[in-house]
C-alpha cells in the first residue's frame, strides 16, 4: 500500500494515535486526524481508515454509505471495539454473553494469518493471569469473510477480515489490536499488524 | 424533574445507556454532539459519562456552567478532562495500575472520607473501588467523599477520586474520576456495574428531587 493510513482520534491524548504512528513500522506513513473532520477528509488520499474502539459509531453510521465506497474502490478500514452502529458493511452488531467464564474468554485461533504469526493464544488469553483484555465480544461472520480467531467458542469470531469490493475490513471486536504487545508472543502483534497493512501483496 | 444522560455515540456508551439494565432509569438520552441548552429545560441532574469526547465538552462548557447556575445537578465521571471546562478544578494523573487486586494481601488506596453521605447509603464503598487514573483537587469548599494518599513516586500529594461541591454553584457538581459506563459496556469489570447498580437509582432519586432556582 502506498498510501498512508488515517488514524481517527477522538479528543483524548492518549487515543491520538501518535503512540501507533510512532512505530518504526509505521515510518511516517500513519496520518492522524480528529473524527469529526471525517466530512472534509479526501478519502483518495488514504489506502487505509484506522478506528478506535473509542470512536463515535453513531457518527460514523451515518457515514457508512462513504465507507462502504472507500472500501468498493480498494481501501482498507481496522475497526476495533464491539458494533453498536453498523457502520461497515456486512457487519451486524456485536455479541457478548451476560457473564462470562473463563473458557468463554480463551481465544481461539482458527486459521493462522500473517498478522497472528507466532502469537499464541494462550498469550493473547492472558495478561498476568488475567483473562479477557484482549476482547470479549463477537459478531456474526458476513459471507466470504474469513474468521481467524474466535473467543470462548468457534463461531464466537472476534477476529474477522471481511473482502469488500476491492478492499477489506479487519474487525477486532475487542481492546484496540495496536495497544497490544506485552512480554511474550503478542509483542509480534504490532509489528505484524503494521507489516500486513502496508503490504500491497498482503491482499485477504 | 428529570434525569438525562449524555450519549458520546461509541458502542459502550451505547450498551450502558441503552442496554436493558439500566435504560428504564434515563428519562433522556442526549447525543452529546447535538446537546442544546433546550435539552435541559426540565432536567434536575445531568449525567456526564466517563469519556465523552473532552472536546465537544469544552465546546459546550457555557451549558454545563449554565445548568448549575440553575441550581441543578452535574455529575461528571471520570476520563472527562473536567479540569478544562469546569472551573478551580485541578487534575494530576497517574499511571494506572490495573493489577493492585493480584498482589498478596492487597488493600486498595482509596479512602471513604465521607461515610455518612446520603450516596453512600445507595452505593457501597467497596463498590467504588477499582482502577483509577489519576486525582482531583477539588475547588475549595467541595466535599471530598473518597481519595487517596499522595504518590509514592511523588507526583502528587493525593487527592480526590469523588467529591461533592456544593459551594463553586447555585447548583451541585458531584466529579468522579471513576469510569464504570466504558467498563460496564464492555462486560469487563463487575465492580463497575454493582457501582451503576447503585448509582443510577440515587441519581434518578437527585433528580426528580430537584427544583430549580427561580
Amino acid at each position: 500500500m502506498t498510501k498512508p493510513a488515517l488514524y481517527f482520534s477522538f479528543g483524548h491524548p492518549e487515543g491520538s494515535g501518535a503512540g501507533l504512528a510512532a512505530r518504526s513500522g509505521a515510518a511516517g506513513r500513519i496520518e492522524r486526524c480528529d473524527i469529526y473532520a471525517f466530512d472534509e477528509i479526501d478519502l483518495d488520499l488514504y489506502g487505509a481508515l484506522l478506528i478506535s474502539m473509542h470512536a463515535d459509531q453513531r457518527f460514523l453510521a451515518g457515514r457508512a454509505e462513504r465507507i462502504e465506497r472507500f472500501l468498493l474502490e480498494g481501501g482498507t478500514v481496522v475497526a476495533n471495539g464491539h458494533v453498536a452502529y453498523p457502520f461497515l458493511p456486512g457487519i451486524g452488531t456485536a455479541r457478548t454473553l451476560p457473564h462470562y467464564g473463563l473458557d468463554d474468554l480463551r481465544i481461539l485461533r482458527l486459521v493462522e494469518h500473517p498478522i497472528w504469526a507466532g502469537v499464541s493464544g494462550e498469550d493473547l488469553t492472558f495478561r498476568r493471569g488475567v483473562a479477557g483484555f484482549y476482547g470479549r465480544s463477537w459478531h456474526e461472520l458476513p459471507p466470504g469473510a474469513l474468521a481467524i480467531n474466535a473467543v470462548g467458542a468457534p463461531d464466537r469470531v472476534l477476529d474477522i477480515l471481511h473482502p469488500v469490493g476491492r478492499g477489506r475490513v479487519l474487525l477486532h471486536g475487542g481492546n484496540d489490536l495496536w495497544q497490544f504487545g506485552g512480554p511474550g508472543s503478542t509483542a509480534r502483534l504490532v509489528p505484524q499488524f503494521l507489516e500486513w497493512l502496508f503490504t500491497p501483496e498482503s491482499r485477504p | 424533574m428529570t434525569l438525562a444522560v449524555l450519549d458520546g455515540g461509541t458502542f459502550y456508551h451505547h450498551a450502558t445507556i441503552h442496554g436493558p439494565r439500566y435504560r428504564e432509569l434515563f428519562d433522556r438520552v442526549i447525543y452529546m454532539r447535538e446537546l442544546v441548552p433546550a435539552d435541559l429545560d426540565d432536567v434536575g441532574l445531568l449525567l456526564v459519562p466517563d469519556r465523552i469526547n473532552p472536546d465537544l465538552l469544552r465546546a459546550q462548557s457555557d451549558i454545563f456552567t449554565g445548568f448549575l447556575a440553575r441550581g441543578l445537578t452535574l455529575v461528571v465521571l471520570g476520563e472527562n478532562q473536567v479540569e478544562t471546562w469546569l472551573p478551580g478544578i485541578a487534575w494530576s494523573p497517574r499511571p494506572t495500575n490495573f493489577w493492585w487486586w493480584l498482589e498478596r494481601d492487597a488493600v486498595p488506596e482509596q479512602r471513604l472520607v465521607a461515610p455518612d453521605h446520603e450516596l453512600f447509603a445507595a452505593v457501597p464503598f467497596t463498590d467504588t473501588v477499582w482502577h483509577y487514573h489519576g486525582v482531583l483537587t477539588p475547588p475549595a469548599g467541595a466535599r471530598t467523599l473518597i481519595d487517596v494518599p499522595p504518590d509514592a513516586q511523588g507526583r502528587d500529594q493525593g487527592g480526590a477520586l469523588l467529591y461533592d461541591d456544593r459551594s463553586s454553584f447555585p447548583g451541585r457538581a458531584i466529579v468522579a474520576t471513576l469510569d464504570p459506563f466504558y467498563h460496564h459496556g464492555s462486560n469487563f469489570m463487575p465492580a463497575t456495574t454493582r457501582f451503576l447498580d447503585g448509582f443510577l437509582p440515587w441519581a434518578r432519586q437527585v433528580a426528580t428531587e430537584a427544583r430549580p432556582h427561580a
